[in-house]
């Protein structure tokens, strides 16, 4: 059993090995390399949640290389690491398998295994990104994701992507400087690079009073630098354009998945590095939760007047992304709690609504204004369904699994003082804004078209594949949201663990 | 028979409705058998609830360790579900024939049907968060029923209600919230709380749960979905905007009021004046615009908005005489209205005449339907013997018996707004039988109202009299089942 | 008892058989019909008027609802007045109705607001009253625009909203005293021992809300409207007889419900007895000035039926004597006065009263009768109509409790009664002593309606020779209150 711990060091190490044989592969073969992979990496991340569970202390640490903690490399998993990376696994897994016809038509025959390599280099990122302990490591892996995402959404045979690639890659490479500064600086001031270590040299620094200003500035450059790459407001605005001209395979990925990865570390950094007390102290907490009611707000307005439907499920993540900071901004347990649901679940459904937007926009040739796209859903029912579950998601009717972040917010909004109007008012407005935007579009679709250009119906016996993927992730959002106790005691036990071990 | 059996009425409807969008039907004569089957079952079912089913509560399912998704039936709920369950085949009757020429069928009875399982999982939720899920259910069944027809109108409509609706429920579901972090989830008449720690914050949910709730209910000034609902199929209108969703909302106040926050909790607070300040504003601002309206049904649009918040005065009288009274006005408004509706669908119908100001000297073609309507516009006023005049009464005694003097007020409005109703209603009557001699009437191909569509109708005119002459029966019955 | 229910449910279904009666091709035999079973109907009222004081049980709504009939002296004064005008009302419509279209239409409710009338007017409860109260407007509306155009039509709008006004304004009242009365039966002398300021404040809006089917101010204005443009025998009878209901009304709620005890010496008293003499005075001034005919008339009958309410208001016997034989001479009168009007129209069509010059010598017994109703409506005697203005005087000089009124209503009924004197003389002093303007032939007086006015005439004159039967009902009723 012990075996087990060796599995998150295996999915790292593996990841690499098969971004590279990936490219010995055609096309095809190179798929499978990567279905093998995920399905390889999630039954590995099951067990070290399994293993978690059972075991006494919930948590080990894992020794890289030869050398000791504080001068060897370190990994760690408790319960929500392996958790996390689960559900990037399945998520990745579905976007592929579902996108994959769409891929054929975006990417050009002969660059489709680079596609799949960088695949693989993002699964790896993101899964050092969620086990490591080191701060370094995270740098480097920040970094590899950041190349791996840029080289996906260019891989687009669109003009306008290398534009938005270029664009996301700048203002990606600002955070990963700010990070890097304040990693510069963090590690000048506290000579570790571990997050145990530094967590004990910067509570016993805050303590007497020295350094306060460089620690301040260090720990306000990573956390910014890291907002920027995942999107927070006000940095959300070059968001819309990339996720919506990349394929919806790799907006799926990187909307749902990689900017979440850069929001675990964030996390990390928060209540492993800096700790709670200095965090709810330090009052940067408050600027997140302004910046994330505020994203929240002004990611739905925006949502609202675009006529594009992927611009708008684009925006619709920033918005999303601004409640897991409003979560995070509170503070408490139960404010966590609510924030990682709602990764959970914009995971699970983002996804979903990129392809569904996909497919009903190959109805009409590729047009993705709404106007043109009136009726679209009667000529691709699986696609319509699948937007359907994930509108009614997003807005948070329950049973769907975007009602329990809804539900958890609100729960922990309560005993903050007049926070708790901010939240509950963020909370209701933002819900109408996004009945307005999402169902409008959902009663769009299904309505009788009003442009008159040629229309191509796609029966689901020619998409089998995409369809099941589709069904699969409604079933998935469902069962989320009709059960959502075992993932909620899961994330229970988890924070304690996160919050608590060093 | 155990509780086990309120799935049926719930999820029965529900599922056959949702089988009925993929069976092809040969022709409409099967399709009605089988939506006037499933709709008959799905009442039965409901009857038999109330009458065979213990009070006790079932758990479907669990979201997470506290919060659950559980059913009751209790005295409240028995009002609100067989009164729905009553009226629902009777306008599916009228809809055959109504809806005769229009397309898109199987979507429209798919959610016709849908939509009394969705009404009946809010008559029989045990606490506010199932009922808050099938509230949110309800919008989303019966959205499509406004938007049919699928032109631009409709489809403006439909996305109005749509925020309006789930908007509303945005902000009540922080009250909801509150209740649940409060232990106060579960429904029990008196409610739970007994003290907070924060009391301001309590009453400040509860006015947002209560506008939240409201706009179901069409409280101003959240009310301006409903006047563009009414472009919707007659049906439609008639059932969902005279009895289901807007009795929803209504009911869903009272669940609010009395029981989940408690009435001892809120009485004489500040949050208790407004709520009801607002409702006594709405009874006079829906006579007046009434008034105003040159279009019939949009008219008794208006005129719903004014008689939901009879309903919602009697409710933030918050005494057991004031629920009574509630109760009684949702039964019997329920009854008059959609009779109101019938008669101005059958008249639209029949004429394609929605202004007012042309149904001079219908009457001559249409006796039956205007001769009904006429005696829906007398109920309504609050003419004895039939039914209004009683409810008006009840909410009346109830408002003097509390010490209040907002409450008089209320009676005061209660009273100006059914002068008003005087004049709206009974003016298209006139109107219709006694046209002035120099008026030009075309009359040519105007045809008096199929049965089909003059029984449903002539039910209604019924319950109206009977439940008037006999009202003792029925708010004894109300009482009793309130267990008051 | 039969004889009470029957008069209640002979005028339904005498309506209802009306509406066959559209059938009969023959003028003469439809309106043969018609007051063939008015006869009936008057000749079952008449009975139960001299019959014993019975009662129906009561059918119960809820608690304190009930609806139910009784014949008690009150009911029977109400019940003679409404039988008997409505029988020389129909007789004289028979004819009158020859140029108008849809007679059968009202034949019909006239019949059904007689049936509600009749309800009102036995019933035994404040509720049941209002029930039937309502249905006389519900019923009488049709009357008022019975012709169709499009006064007509506004007119009787108007008379619904305002009388519904009134009932809803009642309501209130209703409302209040029902809570606060365990039962809301009649009985003489009123149920309550003593009354709060919310009960009282009810009783007057509840005045207001019932007085404005009599015109009483300020919820009179539907009556100058209605009148010119309904019928002559509608206007007739909303005056004479179907505004009484608004006395009876008011007459059961203060009464026989409240207790006139508990009202005497309040502010309510005070503020009827100055809306009553405001009316009065008004009422006269406006008929001055008026110069349509029947809206003269109208005016006149505001003025009148609020001599009714100076009566009633001030609280003692001799007050309630002169206000019930204002009642039963106003009735005769008025509706001898619209039935003279209405025979100008029928014959000439004429409507003004600066057209009227020199029609006495065409119409010698039409308006031989006006001037005698005129002179018993001004109050000269031996004509009847002094009887009840000399009690009125009287009466409210009598009284102390309401201070400087006590002088200030004989002023005012005087100056009425000139002004009486002026806008009923006039007409009658230009129909006989001015020259005709036109020279339109003379077109011979119908035979019907000139029995039916000179009846009318006569019983104005030789009130006194029925005041004796009368006059006992009248003092039992009186005694019964004080």
């Amino acid at each position: 059993m012990e075996f087990i711990k060796n599995f998150p060091f295996i999915t790292i190490v593996l990841s690499l090995f098969c971004s590279v044989i990936c490219y010995a592969f055609k096309d095809k073969k190179a798929r499978f390399v990567t279905y093998f992979l995920l399905i390889i990496s999630s039954c590995m991340s099951f067990s070290v949640i399994m293993y978690n569970l059972f075991s006494e202390t919930g948590y080990f640490a894992y020794r890289m290389g030869h050398y000791d903690a504080p001068i060897g490399n370190e990994i760690s998993a408790g319960l929500l690491e392996p958790f996390f990376a689960l559900l990037f696994e399945i998520v990745i897994f579905l976007s592929i398998t579902g996108g994959y016809k769409r891929l054929q038509k975006d990417v050009e025959e002969s660059k489709q295994r680079f596609f799949y390599i960088m695949i693989n280099l993002t699964h790896a990122a993101l899964m050092s990104l969620c086990y490591t302990n080191d701060i370094y490591t995270a740098y480097v892996f920040i970094e590899i994701c950041t190349i791996a995402s840029c080289a996906l959404l260019m891989s687009s045979k669109r003009t306008r992507s290398l534009v938005a690639a270029t664009r996301y890659t700048i203002f990606s490479l600002i955070g990963s400087s700010l990070v890097l500064i304040g990693i510069v600086l963090l590690y000048s001031v506290t000579g570790h690079l571990l997050f145990p270590n530094i967590f004990e040299t910067i509570q016993a620094l805050w303590a007497t009073g020295e350094y306060t200003n460089p620690l301040t500035i260090a720990l306000g450059l990573i956390i910014s630098g890291l907002a920027i790459k995942s999107g927070m407001f006000p940095f959300h605005w070059w968001m819309p354009d990339t996720y919506g001209t990349a394929t919806p395979c790799a907006s799926g990925i990187l909307s749902g998945v990689v900017s979440k990865g850069y929001i675990f570390l964030l996390l990390k950094m928060i209540y492993r590095v800096i700790g709670p007390q200095i965090f709810l102290e330090s009052g940067i907490n408050n600027i997140l939760l302004v910046f994330g009611v505020c994203g929240m707000i002004v990611g739905s307005v925006s949502a609202i007047r675009t006529s594009n439907i992927t611009f708008m499920t684009a925006y619709s993540s920033a918005a999303q992304i601004g409640y897991i900071y409003m979560g995070i901004g509170l503070g408490t347990k139960e404010a966590l709690l609510a924030a990682l649901f709602q990764i959970v679940a914009h995971s699970l459904t983002k996804p979903m609504l990129f392809l569904a937007a996909g497919g009903l926009s190959d109805t009409v040739g590729g047009k993705q204004d709404f106007d043109s796209l009136r009726s679209s859903a009667h000529y691709n029912k699986p696609s319509g369904i699948a937007f359907a579950a994930g509108a009614l998601s997003m807005v948070g009717i329950p049973i769907f699994a975007g009602f329990v972040p809804k539900m958890l917010f609100s729960i922990s909004a309560f005993g903050h003082g007049f926070k708790t109007y901010i939240v509950l008012l963020a909370l209701a407005i933002s819900t109408i804004l996004n009945v307005i935007y999402f169902l409008r579009t959902l009663v769009n679709i299904y309505s009788p078209a009003i442009v008159d250009i040629p229309r191509e119906k796609i029966h689901f016996s020619k998409i089998k594949v995409f369809t099941v993927v589709v069904i699969v992730m409604a079933i998935v959002n469902l069962t989320v949201g009709l059960h959502s106790q075992p993932i909620i005691s899961l994330f229970e036990k988890g924070i304690e663990i996160f919050i608590n071990i060093r | 028979m155990n509780e086990l059996f309120l799935i049926t009425p719930i999820f029965l409807p529900i599922i056959l409705g949702a089988i009925l969008f993929f069976i092809p039907f040969k022709n409409q004569k099967q399709r009605n058998a089988y939506v006037i089957t499933s709709l008959i079952l799905s009442s039965v079912a409901v009857w038999l609830s109330a009458f065979l089913v213990p009070d006790n509560s079932l758990t479907i399912l669990h979201f997470t360790n506290e919060l659950t998704l559980s059913l009751r039936l209790d005295g409240a709920g028995k009002i609100f579900s067989c009164l729905s369950a009553t009226l629902w085949p009777i306008t599916a009757i009228y809809a055959f024939d109504y809806m005769k020429h229009e397309e898109h069928h199987q979507m429209f009875y798919c959610f016709f049907v849908m939509a009394f399982g969705t009404t009946m999982g809010i008559a029989m939720a045990e606490n506010i968060l199932t009922m808050y899920l099938f509230y949110e259910m309800l919008t989303l069944t019966t959205i499509p029923l406004v938007a049919h027809g699928m032109t631009m109108k409709h489809n403006r409509a439909a996305r109005k209600y749509m925020i309006y609706s789930i908007g509303g429920a945005a902000f009540a579901f922080a009250g909801v919230v509150f209740l649940i972090v409060n232990g106060a989830g579960t429904f029990r008449l008196g409610g739970n709380l007994v003290t907070v720690d924060n009391e301001t914050l309590a009453l400040v949910l509860y006015f947002f749960a209560f506008m939240g709730f409201g706009v179901k209910s069409a409280i101003f000034p959240l009310h301006g979905w409903l006047p563009t609902a009414s472009v919707a199929p007659t049906p439609v209108t008639a059932l969902l905007h005279a009895v289901a969703v807007v009795k929803a909302g209504a009911f869903a106040l009272i669940r609010l009021t009395y029981y989940a926050y408690g009435t001892e909790f809120l009485y004489g607070s500040w949050a208790h004046y407004v709520v009801m300040a607002f409702s006594i504003f709405t009874i006079v601002y829906g006579s007046v615009t009434a008034l105003r309206q040159k279009h019939f049904k949009r008219r008794l649009a208006y005129s719903t908005i004014s008689n939901l918040s009879y309903i919602g005065f009697a409710t933030t009288l918050m005494t057991p005489a004031g629920l009574v009274a509630a109760f009684c006005h949702l039964v019997f408004h329920s009854v008059i209205k959609i009779g109101a509706f019938f008669a101005a669908g059958s008249v639209l119908h029949n004429s394609e005449r929605e202004f007012v100001p042309q149904l001079e000297g219908i009457g001559k073609k249409m006796p039956w339907t205007f001769g009904f309507f006429t005696v829906f516009a007398l109920a309504l006023t609050g003419i004895p013997p039939f039914c209004g005049f009683f409810s008006k009464w009840y909410i009346a005694t109830a408002a003097f018996a509390t010490d209040n003097p907002l409450a008089t007020v209320g009676v005061i409005a209660l009273l100006i707004s059914a002068l008003l109703t005087a004049i709206y209603m009974l003016s298209p009557a006139v109107k219709a039988f006694f046209p002035r001699e120099n008026a030009e009437i075309h009359l040519d191909e105007i045809k008096e109202a199929k049965p089909a569509m003059l029984i449903p109708m002539g039910i209604c005119v019924l319950l109206c009299i009977v439940l008037g002459l006999f009202v003792r029966i029925p708010v004894e019955i109300i009482g009793e089942v309130l267990g008051i | 008892m039969f004889n009470m229910v029957s008069s209640i449910v002979a005028p339904f279904i005498c309506g209802i058989l009306m509406l066959f009666a559209k059938k009969i091709n023959d003028r003469k035999t439809k309106v043969a019909f018609a007051v063939v079973m008015q006869s009936i109907i008057t000749i079952f009222g008449l009975l139960t008027v001299f019959g014993d004081e019975v009662s129906t049980k009561s059918f119960v709504f809820i608690d304190n609802l009930t609806v139910g009939f009784t014949a008690d002296l009150v009911a029977k004064f109400f019940c003679a007045i409404i039988v008997i005008a409505w029988l020389l009302v129909t007789i004289y419509a028979g004819v009158y109705m020859k140029h108008e279209k849809n007679e059968e239409r009202f034949f019909l409710f006239s019949f059904l607001t007689e049936g509600a009338m009749l309800g009102a007017a036995f019933s035994d409860s404040l509720v049941s009253m209002y029930v039937f109260y309502e249905l006389v407007t519900l019923l009488s509306m049709p009357l008022v625009l019975h012709s169709l155009t499009k006064e007509s039509v506004g007119a009787a709008k108007k008379y619904l909203y305002y009388s519904i006004a009134g009932a809803f304004m009642a309501l209130f009242g209703v409302f209040v005293v029902g809570t606060s009365a365990e039962n809301l039966g009649f009985v003489a002398g009123g149920t309550f021992e003593n009354v709060t300021p919310l009960v009282l404040t009810a009783v007057f809006v509840m005045c207001l809300g019932f007085g404005a089917k009599a015109g009483l101010f300020p919820l009179h204005g539907w009556l100058p409207t209605a009148h010119p443009v309904a019928p002559a025998p509608a206007s007739a009878l909303l005056s004479g007889v179907i505004a009484k209901a608004g006395v009876l009304a008011i007459i059961r709620t203060v009464f026989y419900t409240v207790g006139a005890k508990n009202i005497m010496g309040t502010w309510v008293q005070i503020a009827l007895l100055v809306l009553s003499l405001l009316t009065v005075l008004m009422g006269s001034m406006m008929a001055y000035r008026e110069k349509i005919f029947k809206k003269r008339l109208a005016f006149s009958t505001v003025s009148q039926i609020s001599y009714v309410f100076c009566g009633l208001f001030l609280f003692n016997e001799a007050g309630m004597d002169g206000a019930l034989w204002q009642i039963i001479f106003h009735a005769i009168v008025k509706v001898g006065l619209f039935l003279c009007a209405g025979a100008v129209i029928f014959l000439y069509g004429k409507t003004k009263v600066e057209e009227l010059n020199g029609i006495g010598k065409k119409m010698p017994v039409t308006f031989t009768c006006f001037t005698a109703l005129s002179l018993s409506l001004i109050g000269i005697p031996p004509m009847g109509g002094f009887f009840s203005k000399w009690e009125l005087a009287t009466a409210s000089l009598d009284t102390t409790a309401i201070g400087a009124l006590g002088w200030i209503i004989p002023v005012v009924l005087l100056v009425s009664a000139l002004l009486t004197a002026g806008y009923l003389l006039d007409i009658s002093i230009r129909a006989f002593f001015r020259d005709a303007d036109d020279d339109t032939t003379k077109v011979k007086e119908s035979k019907a309606m000139c029995v039916v006015l000179v009846i009318l005439a006569v019983a104005s004159l030789l009130g006194g020779i029925f005041a004796t039967h009368t006059g006992n009902m009248i003092s039992s009723i009186v005694s019964a209150l004080f």
